[in-house]
């Protein structure tokens, strides 16, 4: 339909042409859609700083690069908590290799495990993430599709009932390794399998590669109060995440590496959880592994080989 | 405006200004809305409770004699001959069930050791010529503050893996070069008159979104 000639010349008298008018509005709606589309960088708080952008690699860092990034954590954590921690890198020992046994004959499914771990590894309280999960299963079966995780019995263990904590199995083949799309994760040569939380991208893959559910994504930044934040901190261990990295249970390296026992051993009242060095024949996971019934690898068909064991006493 | 043709009248033209200006003002409240969040509502967080520091305790749930000793506290119970007297033996009085009765003053011991209480005889654990001791059934005299060797006498695989560290918790260093293990002892888990472990209250399980009831909501905030 042609458009009477007069109007366009007519109108631009007044105020606005219907052209100009038009465009403008264009103009402002597409410049809406922008702020609209840019809106999630709001959410962005700790956005990332130049000198961390700047980070090479955990594995090219030199000594003394390393001596200033320890530094920069412990500053943006007392910055945030107002605690100066003490961030170390620990490096695995010569002659070291972690295994964990888990007696499921003891293990009565108190959960003190988790909230210790929790608790040292300064995980997010709220959003909710927890490395260890205990789950429920009835007697007579292995199947950890019948267990349940979220029980919530006044008082442990329940009759006919039996109870197996899991939590990453720290693989000898290690699938959520095999995905990492930019080796943000490894396996060190004393088995922990690490991640490098300034590395990671927050792809999830790991988190989908991995057979035991073990891997925890952090979808909002994570919230840890100040009087339980854990000042001993190690740079692939418990130094305080940023929201959308990936991370998962590293056998407390800040501990282990020093020589100690993982917190959730600690807090054990049965004593069902047993941690050492299998290297070492002298060492209680070398005596476990030798007399006692060991249920061989959890998904051992999967081809994982984890370093974690399960074992019973009668 | 009366010059305008008639075939753009005015009332045509004021209506597409109208509706334009009505479209511009739709296009800022958009913006508004997106910028202040009045709109999009983030998903709401539940309030999770601090778990209770009581489920954060690595002391074991009992106190051995030598704990006692250690933390210097009341030892009265362990004296016992402020009522006893020395070289008289009290004698055990059992019911019709072959049950035994506690007498009053020991009102605290709960008997309850091995497959239907059947270990009910107290001379099988305590010395009754020296009520301060301990013996093993073979006569050898036991001291309070270190009964595993008593208690091995009969349960022979469990002290077996006690002492390799394999049954009990040990804490401290799994790397003795760096620092030194605590063994716990056999009382501070279990009690010698009854040693089952007693059920307790859990710990808090996860606030799983996926447990709730609205399954929508979590499948926004959370995995």
């Amino acid at each position: 339909m042609p458009l009477p000639d007069s109007t366009t010349d007519k109108t631009s008298d007044a105020a606005m042409s219907r052209r100009s008018f038009l465009r403008g509005s264009a103009a402002l709606g597409g410049l809406t859609a922008l702020a609209a589309s840019l809106s999630p960088l709001r959410e962005l708080h700790d956005f990332t700083n130049t000198e961390q952008f700047l980070q090479k690699y955990y594995k090219e860092l030199t000594p003394d690069e390393m001596t200033k990034v320890l530094k920069r954590i412990e500053g943006e954590v007392e910055k945030q908590y107002g605690v100066r921690p003490h961030v170390r890198d620990l490096r695995p020992m010569d002659g070291v290799e972690y295994v964990y046994c888990l007696n499921l004959t003891r293990c009565i499914g108190c959960r003190k495990c988790v909230h210790a771990c929790v608790n040292e590894n300064n995980q997010s309280r709220n959003p909710e993430i927890q490395y260890i999960r205990v789950l429920k299963m009835p007697h007579g079966s292995m199947d950890v599709e019948k267990g349940d995780h979220t029980y919530d019995a006044k008082q442990v263990p329940e009759k006919g009932f039996f109870y197996m904590p899991i939590q990453c199995q720290q693989c000898h083949n290690p699938p959520c390794v095999k995905v990492c799309p930019v080796n943000a994760t490894w396996q060190e040569k004393d088995g922990i399998t690490v991640i490098d939380y300034d590395w990671c991208i927050g792809c999830r893959y790991c988190e989908a590669a991995c057979p035991y559910w073990a891997r925890r994504f952090n979808w909002t930044k994570p919230e840890i109060p100040k009087e339980r934040l854990n000042s001993n901190m190690a740079y692939l261990g418990n130094r305080p995440r940023k929201q959308g990295v990936m991370e998962k249970c590293h056998f407390c390296i800040q501990r282990t590496r020093a020589g100690r026992y993982p917190a959730c051993l600690e807090v054990c009242p049965v004593g069902a959880r047993k941690f050492g060095n299998i290297l070492d024949p002298e060492s209680e996971v070398s005596y476990i592994l030798r007399e006692k019934r060991v249920f061989i690898q959890l998904k051992e068909e999967m081809g994982t080989s984890p370093r974690f064991f399960y074992y019973f006493d009668k | 405006m009366e010059t305008l043709p008639p075939s753009a009248p005015a009332s045509k033209i004021a209506r597409t200004n109208i509706f334009l200006a009505g479209l511009t003002l739709g296009f800022l409240a958009l913006a508004a809305l997106f910028t202040k969040n009045l709109w999009g509502h983030l998903p709401t967080k539940q309030t999770i409770p601090i778990v209770d520091k009581k489920f954060l305790e690595t002391t074991p749930w009992r106190q051995t004699y030598a704990d006692l000793v250690k933390a210097k506290e009341d030892l009265s119970d362990y004296d016992c001959y402020g009522c006893h007297e020395k070289k008289k033996p009290p004698t055990i009085r059992y019911d019709a069930n072959q049950k035994i009765v506690v007498p009053k003053e020991h009102s605290d011991v709960v008997m309850g050791h091995g497959s239907h209480d059947r270990n009910n005889l107290c001379y099988n654990c305590h010395n009754e010529q020296n009520l301060a001791t301990l013996q093993i059934r073979d006569g050898t005299e036991v001291k309070f503050d270190n009964i595993p060797p008593l208690c091995g006498s009969c349960h022979g695989p469990t002290y077996r893996d006690w002492e390799a560290g394999a049954h009990g918790r040990t804490s401290g260093f799994w790397d003795r070069s760096k620092g030194e293990i605590t063994r716990l002892s056999c009382a501070n888990c279990h009690n010698p008159h009854s040693p089952r472990i007693p059920t307790r209250e859990p710990a808090p399980g996860p606030h799983s979104l996926r447990a709730t009831t609205t399954v929508h909501e979590s499948a926004e905030s959370s995995h």
